[in-house]
């Protein structure tokens, strides 16, 4: 199991389109905050809790990128025909996909600490330069960085899980993008009734980003409805790799 | 000891019998030739054996045990099943190291079986940039990692130059001398005839014949070509004189392994009207077409 994990971190490593999201991850981060830190005078002010809370929030907006790359990780198997040699080294197909959940959980792990790193880096001084003080110890920022921890570890999973259901990595990346940006930005912000069962409903809620409507999970519920995705997402994807034919 | 064992294997895509109760076996130090025509049911009999697609029928098995009961798979078995399994973007060491990796491999093992196919020198390129030649190589180097004394080839001399095919030969030559066993398929048998020591033609999804190479070829010298309004008649009265043939057209069959004579004596005690009657020496790439057509005009 070691050694398949091994392999399928070597195999994003190697390559450059896995480099690619890693650097687009980290990229949003200050798009993110110089959002929040420019945004609109209706926003919770900086000097608060909630907006401290938006600002740090810049830590978890990598994980639709490692979503991305834990799509690349089974659908890119098929895409490109490795999935033959994969399943002959390993013909125990579960072991594979469970080595690939494992190696995405720990990109999405490694990118939500960088994320929060870069976070730090940037918005610390930023706050100071405003005169708005700032603990790193404080109950708000360990909620983001815990949050953005679990919110970016089973992204990783549920991509994995999507690239093994529709293992069409072209249409799988464009449905969850499309996804994100469209339907769930969408209802989380405008229904947040029914955006706040959506997976990004349940990932705003663990950075306890506030919304105009307030109608947010609490951090528990998200905790677990995000957890309960990524389970299902992991459990259907397996089912469908071992019944598969690899023609 | 390595010998592989196909017994009446099936398999069916919804109504299409894609292989249909096949049987044969290949033997260790030895180069078997799997062929047929496209569309044979060649790769889908050798994705079974290799455990990739579910039998509807019957075993496929290497010294016994189906291909996900090997202990360490990859280093019994290496097999290349398709021409271009890379992603394109990845160094041609780097796919290697995956593999190693993933096989609890030593990483010596990557440079050696990229000297051994002779890449090497372009190891650090990345594969987009590769011919089909040395993607065909980089496969291989692919199945020779866990240094496996079994090898399966899907057409692996697909889009190979003739320098190329002349390689692969000598490589799977020297590979059957020391003692391995080589499954190797083709929709040509010109392409194999030199290097294979047994041939499993398959038609249709059925066998058609299991022979050492020596032994077609043999056959094959001796045909002679009937044409008759009694097709039936003459081949039942041939086999009871111990004469195979086989019909080729409604008005048309090849007794196999005889003469003129024979066949026109055996004509004359039948009473079958003969209208045509030409002794063919056939060559082996014809003998094969006759075998694999006249198998699937039959269906």
């Amino acid at each position: 199991m070691k050694n398949l994990i091994r392999a399928e971190l070597l195999k994003l490593r190697t390559v450059r389109v896995f480099w690619a999201y890693v650097a687009v991850a980290l990229a949003g981060v200050p798009v993110s905050i110089v959002l929040v830190m420019t945004g609109s005078p209706g926003a919770a002010s900086l000097d608060s809790s909630e907006g401290l809370r938006n600002v740090m929030s810049a830590a978890s907006s990598g994980a639709l990128l490692v979503l991305l790359a834990g799509i690349l990780l089974m659908a890119g198997e098929f895409r490109h025909n490795t999935a033959t040699t994969t399943f002959l080294i390993s013909p125990d197909r579960r072991g594979v996909v469970a080595a690939k959940l494992a190696a995405g959980s720990v990109v999405g792990i490694g990118v939500a600490c960088l994320s929060f790193l870069l976070t730090l880096a940037i918005a610390l001084p930023w706050l100071a330069s405003r005169d708005v003080e700032v603990s790193i110890f404080s109950r708000d920022v360990g909620v983001v960085l815990l949050g953005s921890l679990v919110v970016t570890a089973l992204y990783a999973v549920i991509g994995v899980g999507l690239g093994a259901l529709m293992s069409n990595q072209t249409l799988a990346t464009t449905v969850a993008l499309v996804w994100a940006f469209i339907v769930e930005s969408f209802l989380v912000g405008f229904a947040p009734e029914i955006g706040r069962w959506l997976p990004g409903g349940a990932a705003s809620a663990l950075s306890e980003t506030p919304t105009a409507e307030g109608g947010l999970l609490p951090l528990w519920g998200a905790a677990l409805l995000l957890a309960g995705y990524g389970l299902a997402f992991a459990a259907a994807g397996t089912r469908l790799v071992v019944r598969r034919e690899i023609t | 000891m390595a010998t592989i064992e196909i017994q009446g294997l099936s398999k069916h895509f919804g109504d299409v019998v894609a292989v249909d109760d096949l049987s044969f076996s290949a033997r260790e130090g030895a180069v078997t030739g799997f062929l047929g025509p496209n569309g044979a049911g060649k790769s889908t009999t050798l994705r079974m054996l290799l455990g990739l697609v579910r039998p509807t029928e019957g075993t496929a098995t290497i010294d016994g045990k189906r291909y996900p009961e090997l202990a360490e798979p990859f280093r019994r078995v290496g097999a290349v099943l398709e021409a271009d399994a890379f992603h394109p973007g990845r160094r041609a060491r780097d796919h290697l190291r995956v593999l190693a990796v993933a096989a609890g491999l030593p990483l010596a093992r990557v440079e050696a079986v990229l000297a051994q196919v002779d890449l090497a020198d372009v190891g650090h390129r990345r594969v987009k940039g590769f011919s089909l030649g040395m993607r065909q190589r980089l496969g291989l180097a692919s199945a020779l990692l866990g240094e496996p004394d079994i090898l399966i080839l899907d057409e692996p001399a697909n889009g190979l130059d003739p320098e190329g095919i002349n390689w692969l030969r000598q490589f799977l030559r020297a590979f059957a001398d020391g003692g391995g066993t080589v499954l190797v398929s083709s929709h040509l048998l010109a392409e194999m005839a030199q290097t294979v020591d047994d041939v499993v033609i398959i038609a249709n999804g059925r066998l058609v014949t299991q022979s050492s190479l020596s032994e077609l070829a043999h056959r094959s010298r001796s045909g002679v070509r009937v044409r008759t309004p009694q097709v039936e008649t003459l081949r039942d009265a041939l086999a009871a004189h111990g004469i195979a043939a086989q019909l080729v057209a409604a008005d048309a069959l090849v007794a196999l392994e005889t003469t003129a004579e024979a066949v026109g004596l055996t004509a004359a005690g039948a009473g079958a009207v003969i209208y045509e009657m030409t002794p063919e020496h056939f060559n082996l790439e014809e003998m094969f077409l006759e075998l694999t057509t006249s198998q699937g005009a039959s269906r």
